[in-house]
């Protein structure tokens, strides 16, 4: 048995959005001389486009530096970004179990947050060491010690000794190095058993094939040997292994305790799974490592090609984005109006609306999806159960015995000018009042039960704009209780739309029903022929507009000079038609799959 | 069939909606520029040699603000240099603010026969908003000198604060002073034009009123004899403007000047819109072209279905078969399911009449 080094530290960074995460690392880094100053872009580690523009992180990213510590000693750091959004925690269970310790940052000025606990109890699950680090005390508003006295009492940990830091002037971000160095441990593991290594995350490399992010738990791997995973029976010979540096850096070897990538032309994307082991094949582990809990998708939608002929396409990002991102799940699915495409399922709304991006920039696909479903379970009168997440794969209501809807449990936190609005809204969307409590006099938290297809349309746009921003809001499921359920769905000059059908509370049928068919004659361009707009339960109809048929739409002139210029117009308005999609003889702008279920009644 | 267009960029000032080539105030360079449009007539004529031309039409800007003399050396020039089909049509623009007797009658003796005369509309408030610089009298007097020859007033829809009443006014005028053709086309708010803010801001009708003015204009003009053989276009029978007829069959057409666009052998070309290096290629012995497109088959095609289709006389099977060989339903397969859009007579096939004021919606489903 030979242990690995003990001058490792492998650790992450646990913090609420807004806390400081990314300029703790980025200082951080900076300090161990990991990136000059000068090339250094402001949160290095947020790397994703869209993560920079939202300013938040979704992926974890790691990163090795060298510390030089007070003791003189010199240790190797592992960090590992993690994202701050409660649907990302899987994410976030990823990375803590390639690490140690984990930094929790609190801001100083805003003390623990509810979405916080949840990783940090995710970080005690796993064994980790945390180490609080109290953030932003340049700020004339920072309690430091109240913040400490809160770290003692709500999550039971000595903040006595936190580093107070602030990482945007730079202040004390060596206390948190040493912290680091003397509270996180080093390593377990045995450098000589057979290989172990952990699958925390991948992606896919046009050259390298799928690069596969590893933390070491036993043994070693180098180029040239050859290696296995656990789900697949296929060998592949090591190319390449290396450290992140923050981008990959090639180096020997990689044994116990260390947290790097492995390379082996692995061209199959089917083959690798994050939370798998790998393992040498000529030297096998007896067992693999324990892996990842799996994840139940709550929110789910349609994703198709704009251009029908891209399936393919759209296949390969899914397969690779997937890659990256082991909690999206995915199936074919077959819409009659969309044609070819998948239902997807995701962690959450956030998590949908990164997905949808990733794909457009990354792929650079255009995308069509469906307003988002969530998934409901279905009894039916012949004893059958299962879960329907797909509007259009509802059985007959007259096979149904009964339907349960998954319920959230919702806090809302709000400054207290708002809390008839919010409390209105949330009944508005069938919500259960169940607590209210004043943090401070200018804080309070609300606590609802909210059906889930309630907030997966537009509860976030409309808690917005009912308190300026103001109200921050978190929820988790809370299990599935009966309802009464019906589909609606949409028929345009006639025909049923499959794509804009929904389950709806029966209740909440006639209404939405009616928005539905006013926010569509508004959505729907005027044709050749009159369209009436229907909304339906169970062919009976109960909502009606007209998309009235259009009356101008010609060139005014066409002589000799202008020939090529009203070619180009007519072109132009070609291209506008063909991002829309015909369902049956009525053509439909494709964003109104997507935005139709928006309740934008004020304007 | 062939025609011969001709550019006198010059007007006394711009409307608020022209995005035409038209420079107000340059009046001075008149001289220069006419000197510059005979080169090029006798360079273009040379090339030409030995091909007919039917029509010539001289369009603005303002032909009619530029001294007479300079039209009637214009024709002489064209007469001299290309070789005219015997009963030539010859048309020239007028604004009704800048004509006398004495221009109609040099313009007659150098054989313009057909006038074609920019009212728009017969409400005064209407014509000043648009920078017109007539008004309705300036127009009944014009007319009253072209009385008994052949022409043409233009009739615009979509005016701010337009009316059916104001309509019919304008067209009921045109009518009494004895007309012989109508161009009433929708004001086009292009961007960079005075009246595009008013666009912006929502003062011009809608499409659905424009189309309402439209439909109870071309009803009023079929009260009076105007029939439609074009989206824009109703005469008296006999007198369609065979000028712009050939642009609609896809004939070929020369422009001379500057901005002309033209159409000989397949290809499209357009002279530059900069009036200072018109005269300065045309004097260096260049022609001022800075556009130049030869029309693939594809391209060819579906012009000359988007032109035909502008007329009542729609697609003839037959000069299309002429023209490319094959059979224009099976170029355009969108036809079987837009069928129920159109009319068919012998031959023809055309847009239904109650269509024909939508008619993008087809042609944008016949670009594939």
């Amino acid at each position: 048995m030979a242990k690995p080094n003990q001058n490792l530290r492998n650790f992450c960074i646990i913090a609420h959005i807004d806390h400081g995460k990314s300029t703790i690392a980025d200082r951080i880094m900076e300090l161990t001389g990991q990136v000059s100053k000068r090339d250094m872009e402001d949160q290095l580690l947020d790397s994703m486009d869209i993560e920079r523009e939202r300013g938040i992180t979704i992926k974890l990213a790691p990163v090795r530096m060298y510390y030089t510590a007070l003791d003189g000693q010199e240790y190797e750091f592992n960090l590992i970004d993690t994202p701050g959004h409660v649907d990302f925690t899987y994410e976030v269970s990823r990375s803590l179990a390639a690490c140690e310790g984990a930094l929790l940052v609190v801001d100083a000025t805003q003390g623990v947050e509810a979405q916080t606990l949840a990783n940090v109890y995710l970080a005690i699950e796993n064994n980790l060491e945390i180490v609080p680090v109290i953030n932003k005390i340049d700020l004339a508003s920072a309690r430091i010690e109240e913040t400490k006295q809160e770290i003692e009492d709500v999550i039971g940990l000595d903040a006595e000794n936190a580093p107070c830091v602030s990482a945007k002037e730079g202040i004390n971000i060596r206390d948190i190095l040493e912290a680091v160095v003397h509270a996180v441990p080093p390593p377990g593991g045995d450098t000589e058993a057979p290989l172990s290594a952990l699958i925390f995350d991948s992606y896919y490399d046009n050259y390298k094939g799928v690069i596969l992010f590893v933390r070491i738990k036993d043994g070693a791997v180098k180029v040239g040997d050859v290696i296995k995973t656990f789900r697949s029976e296929r060998t592949y010979e090591v190319t390449e292994v290396g450290a992140f540096a923050p981008f990959l850096q090639p180096k020997e070897t990689l044994s116990a305790g260390e947290v790097g990538y492995i390379a082996a032309s692995i061209k199959s994307i089917e083959d690798v799974a994050v939370g798998d082991t790998v393992t040498n094949a000529l030297r096998p582990a007896a067992e693999p490592l324990p892996g990842y809990k799996s994840v139940r998708p709550v929110v789910f939608c349609g994703i198709y090609p704009l251009d029908g002929s891209k399936f393919l396409d759209l296949k390969e990002a899914i397969l690779k984005l997937k890659l990256n991102d082991a909690s999206l799940t995915f199936e074919p699915d077959n819409s009659v109006a969309l044609g070819f495409g998948f239902r997807c399922g995701f962690l959450g709304l956030l998590h949908m609306e990164i997905v949808q991006e990733r794909i457009e920039r990354e792929f650079n696909l255009d995308i069509i999806t469906t307003a988002p479903s969530v998934s409901y379970h279905v009894r039916k009168t012949n004893g059958e159960e299962f879960f329907v997440d797909n509007p259009s794969h509802l059985p007959p209501v007259s096979e149904i015995e009964y339907m349960e809807e998954p319920i959230v449990k919702a806090e809302i936190f709000t400054p207290p000018d708002y809390l008839g609005s919010i409390m209105d809204l949330c009944q508005d969307k069938r919500g259960v009042f169940k607590d209210m409590t004043y943090l401070d006099t200018r804080r309070v938290k609300l606590e609802y039960r909210l059906p889930l297809n309630e907030i997966v349309y537009d509860f976030f746009d409309e808690l917005k704009s009912r308190t300026k921003g103001y109200a921050s809001f978190d929820y988790e499921i809370a299990g599935y209780e009966k309802s009464r359920l019906v589909k609606l769905d949409i028929l345009l000059n006639g025909e049923v739309c499959d794509a804009l059908s929904t389950i709806v509370h029966e209740d909440r049928a006639y209404a939405r029903g009616r928005m539905l068919c006013e926010n569509l004659k508004d959505a729907i361009p005027r044709q050749l022929f009159e369209v009436p707009v229907q909304a339906a339960i169970g062919g009976k109809i109960i909502a009606r507009e007209t998309v009235k048929a259009v009356r101008k739409d010609v060139l005014a002139k066409c002589y000799g000079g202008d020939i090529t210029r009203k070619k180009k117009l007519l072109e132009k308005q070609k291209e506008g038609k063909k991002r829309m999609r015909k369902v049956g003889t009525v053509e439909v702008p494709s964003e109104v799959f997507m935005q139709i279920l928006k309740t934008n009644k004020d304007k | 069939m062939a025609g011969i267009y001709i550019h006198i960029p010059f007007c006394k000032q711009k409307c608020t909606y022209c995005d035409f080539t038209s420079f107000p105030n340059r009046l001075g360079f008149a001289e220069a520029y006419m000197a510059c449009l005979y080169k090029e007539v006798a360079e273009r004529g040379k090339m030409y040699k030995g091909r007919k031309f039917d029509t010539v039409y001289i369009g603005g800007g303002t032909p009619s603000i530029v001294d007479p003399k300079y039209i009637a050396g214009l024709m002489k020039q064209i007469g001299n240099c290309f070789t005219l089909s015997p009963g030539p049509e010859i048309t020239i623009e007028m604004n009704p603010g800048t004509v006398d007797a004495h221009k109609i009658a040099v313009y007659k003796a150098a054989g313009v026969n057909r006038f074609s005369v920019g009212l728009q509309t017969a409400n005064d408030e209407q014509l000043k908003d648009l920078g017109r610089i007539h008004d309705t009298a300036d127009f009944v007097a014009c007319a009253d000198l072209l009385k008994g020859e052949n022409f043409s007033a233009d009739v615009m829809l979509g005016i701010k604060g337009q009316t059916q009443e104001d309509v019919k006014a304008t067209i009921d005028l045109v009518h009494q002073k004895g007309a012989t053709h109508v161009s009433m086309y929708a004001l086009t708010p292009e961007d960079g034009t005075p009246i595009y803010t008013d666009y912006l801001n929502g003062e011009l009708p809608d499409g659905d009123e424009v189309a309402s003015l439209y439909d109870y204009g071309r009803a009023l003009l079929k009260e009076y004899g105007y029939l439609r053989y074009e989206v824009s276009n109703f005469c008296k029978t006999g007198y369609g403007s065979r000028h712009n007829l050939n642009y609609w069959k896809r004939g070929e057409y020369i422009g001379l000047g500057v901005s002309a666009s033209s159409f000989m052998d397949g290809k499209r070309f357009t002279n530059t819109f900069d009036l200072d290096e018109y005269m300065k290629c045309i004097l260096s012995g260049y022609f001022p072209v800075i556009e130049s497109e030869d029309v693939g088959e594809k391209d060819a095609k579906f012009e000359f279905i988007m032109l035909a289709l502008r007329t009542v006389f729609g697609v003839s099977a037959a000069a299309y078969k002429k023209a490319f060989g094959s059979d224009w339903r099976e170029d355009f397969p969108a036809y079987e399911r837009m069928k129920q859009y159109f009319e068919e007579e012998g031959d023809v096939t055309r847009i239904k009449e109650e269509y024909l004021y939508v008619q993008n919606q087809i042609l944008t489903e016949f670009m594939e």
